[in-house]
């Protein structure tokens, strides 16, 4: 398996000294199609117009965003891909270059799940995104060994936007490893990912999201998976690193029979402020969603599960579950979980939501230490059962091992 | 140095209420002994006292083993002491399998101050060697090791699951609370009889039950009988089968009167 890295050295001016002149001359000089420009310029004019969104719980006070200065060129992509699965027509190349290569692609669905114009910070995403990947499945080639994609930030003061677009042909199959990583930086940077999945009629896909950045970093990103027609994903999302954390992810049932599953686990120390606001979406009939989401709070640490089931109109016989519960390990730490359930059809199979939070029980641990175990070991033990469900749902050995170190190492 | 479990006069308070009320009870080793007692007479109260529950203040009285002030040790030392208590409502933990937590409980025993945990750990093999042996013993699927802890197990499972902690973690003193509610007759035998093939002169249990059929199969040397907080009576096993025939009411009446 061929890694590679890309990178390049050139940057450009912090934020705060960008103009659209600099972002259409980055674009032509790049020799990046018209529409491209165009899309660009038109969401760098909506980002430099736009009020910052009111994100009551997201601390954006730290960021200062005319210090920090976006990389330019592929500077943080590193794609693991499998040469059996290019063989079988399934290309994984920085989006950068498939922009040229796989125009007609790239420009069919980029920014078709996620409005660029969604809010300021998505319109930033989608003017200066230069890592990237894009990912095709053709029809009926199933990929069972997990790829994997990359994107790392080396240094303080600086931005990356990176964005990944997959595509799923029909009756495909697809097992996705994103990573988000970084060593600590001092100097605070930003992060603005986005991450679009079209899942085909039939096609099945097993996504492993994974922030564990550094410290320092502010990641306000953007995840969808778009499910077509009996279309059916398991998603893990973990949320480890980073000093903020803003992540707005959608599982879209939009075409009949589709389903999700999703497991999320976040865990908060120090004084990191993580937020996901995942949202279940049910669109199709006969859609089937099922959400457990876990987060473990500790030192002055602050969690917020946004979480939503959302049944459209025209949805029938939906039947959905949202599970979110928390443990707080210090005094000080924090969580907030703000469960919704927006109902517009009167045609509803099953729709329900339960949510915990509070310490571990004394009861667990007086029964763990009545045999033999020291409080820290079965405060240890309880949150990694806590995650376990997640940590299972990991499609690579390797990564659960490194983040089952980076957990206990957590608490 | 006594190998006896030696309880003297211990007090016991939930909150603002006193509970036991002076309890006296001495547990050989080498023997079995029950105690019986109606409902709220205070025998699970003092079962947790023994493990150690940090909810139950003890407020007077003394409890001994090996030597030891148990009452000076926390909750993980009384097990490392070797007592064992067979909760009457073992917890369930979801995410944290059977096998895991059997694993860590060995390993917390056999760790050793100054060592490294890792070169006082069992192996994995001899491990999965061991409990396989006395899952099969238990007539427990193997499956169950991975299942998470006591999680959607039924009552009969769970006990089941206690008293297989007991044969990995080989107790010299085991506190047994109402092992037999929930079991079957034939898990009856086989809990009986796990506990049976643990027993040896160096170890004694204690075995609280509301039943004789229990006492059929686990034959008890002594048998106590608690009310109000406080041991009222000690006898042979002939006291059980009394009760069972007669019920609690002529002790009470005897109790009031010697009172
Ligand atoms: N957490 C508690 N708070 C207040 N009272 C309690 C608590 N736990 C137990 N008690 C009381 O203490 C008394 C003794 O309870 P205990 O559980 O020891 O009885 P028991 O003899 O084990 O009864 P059973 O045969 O029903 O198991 C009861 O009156 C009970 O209500
Ligand atoms: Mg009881």
């Amino acid at each position: 398996m061929p890694d590679t890295l890309f990178r390049s050295t050139n940057g450009l001016p912090g934020l705060g000294a960008l103009g659209a002149d600099d972002i259409s001359a980055m674009s032509q000089s790049a020799g990046e199609p018209g529409w491209l420009t165009e899309q660009r310029l038109a969401a760098w004019t909506f980002f430099a117009q736009a009020l910052p969104p009111v994100w009551r719980r997201t601390d954006l006070t730290q960021l200062q965003p005319e210090t920090i200065a976006p990389l330019s060129g592929i500077q943080g992509t590193s794609i693991l891909a499998d040469d059996a699965v290019t063989r079988q027509g399934v290309v994984m190349m920085p989006l950068l270059a498939a922009t040229k290569s796989h125009e007609a692609l790239v420009r069919q669905y980029l920014g078709k799940a996620i409005d660029p114009m969604s809010h300021k910070f998505s319109a930033l995403r989608a003017a200066l995104w230069q890592d990237g990947m894009l990912l095709y499945v053709p029809r009926g080639v199933e990929v069972a060994a997990p790829l994997r994609v990359t994107y790392q930030l080396a240094d303080g003061s600086r931005a990356i936007f990176p964005y990944s677009l997959v595509i799923l042909e029909a009756h495909a199959q697809l097992n996705l490893i994103e990573e988000y990583t970084s060593p600590d930086l001092d100097q605070p940077a930003l992060a603005g990912p986005t991450t679009e999945i079209f899942v085909g009629p039939g096609s099945h896909i097993r996504y492993a999201s994974v922030q564990t950045w550094g410290q320092g970093i502010h990641h306000l990103g953007s995840q969808m998976i778009v499910l077509d027609r009996d279309a059916a994903g398991e998603w893990v999302s973990l949320s480890l690193g980073g000093k903020v954390q803003h992540i707005e992810a959608e599982s879209r049932m939009q075409g009949d029979g589709s389903a999700i599953n999703w497991l999320g686990a976040t865990f908060a120390n120090q004084q990191q402020h993580l937020l996901t606001a995942p949202w279940l979406r049910h669109i199709g009939s006969n859609t089937n969603s099922l959400m457990d989401f876990k987060t473990v709070v500790s030192g002055e640490g602050y969690s917020v599960f946004d979480g939503m089931i959302k049944i459209e109109h025209e949805s029938r016989a939906t039947s959905t579950r949202l599970e979110e519960h928390a443990i707080h390990l210090t005094p000080k730490a924090r969580s907030d979980s703000i469960p919704g359930l927006k109902i517009d059809t009167n045609d509803v199979a099953k729709a329900g939501h339960a949510s915990t939070s509070g310490q571990i029980e004394d009861e667990h641990l007086f029964y763990m230490q009545s045999r033999g175990m020291s409080q820290e070991e079965a405060r240890r033990l309880i949150v990694m059962g806590f995650f376990d469900p997640a940590l299972q749902a990991l499609p690579a050995d390797d990564l659960r091992e490194r983040l089952t170190a980076l957990i206990e190492a957590k608490i | 140095m006594s190998n006896d479990l030696i309880i003297k006069q211990l007090r016991v308070r939930i909150g603002e209420k006193e509970i036991l009320k002076g309890v006296d009870l001495t547990v050989q080793q080498g023997t079995i002994h029950a105690i019986m007692g109606p409902n709220g007479s205070g025998k699970s109260t003092l079962a947790y006292s023994i493990a150690g529950h940090p909810g139950y203040e003890v407020t007077d009285g003394e409890i001994w083993y090996k030597g030891q002030n148990v009452l000076e040790l926390d909750v993980d030392e009384r097990s490392k002491l070797g007592l064992f208590l067979a909760f009457q409502y073992p917890v369930s933990i979801p995410g944290l399998t059977v096998n895991n937590f059997l694993r860590s409980a060995i390993n917390a025993h056999r760790a050793e101050e100054g060592k490294d945990p890792k070169e006082t750990a069992m192996s994995v093999a001899e491990f999965r060697k061991l409990l396989r042996e006395h899952m099969r013993q238990l007539e427990m699927s193997e499956d169950f090791a991975r299942r998470y802890l006591n999680d959607g197990f039924s009552g009969g499972e769970k006990k089941r699951l206690e008293i297989l902690q007991m044969a990995m973690l080989k107790p010299s003193m085991a506190v047994m609370d109402e092992t037999d509610s929930g079991l079957d007759i034939d898990a009856l035998k086989i809990v009986a009889n796990g506990v049976n093939a643990l027993m040896n002169p160096g170890m004694g249990v204690l075995v609280i039950t509301h039943y004789q059929r229990l006492l059929n199969y686990i034959k008890p040397d002594v048998v106590s009988i608690m009310m109000e907080g406080r041991v009222v009576r000690s006898g042979g096993p002939e006291l059980a089968l009394a009760l069972e025939e007669k019920g609690y009411d002529w002790i009470r009446e005897e109790v009031t009167t010697h009172a």
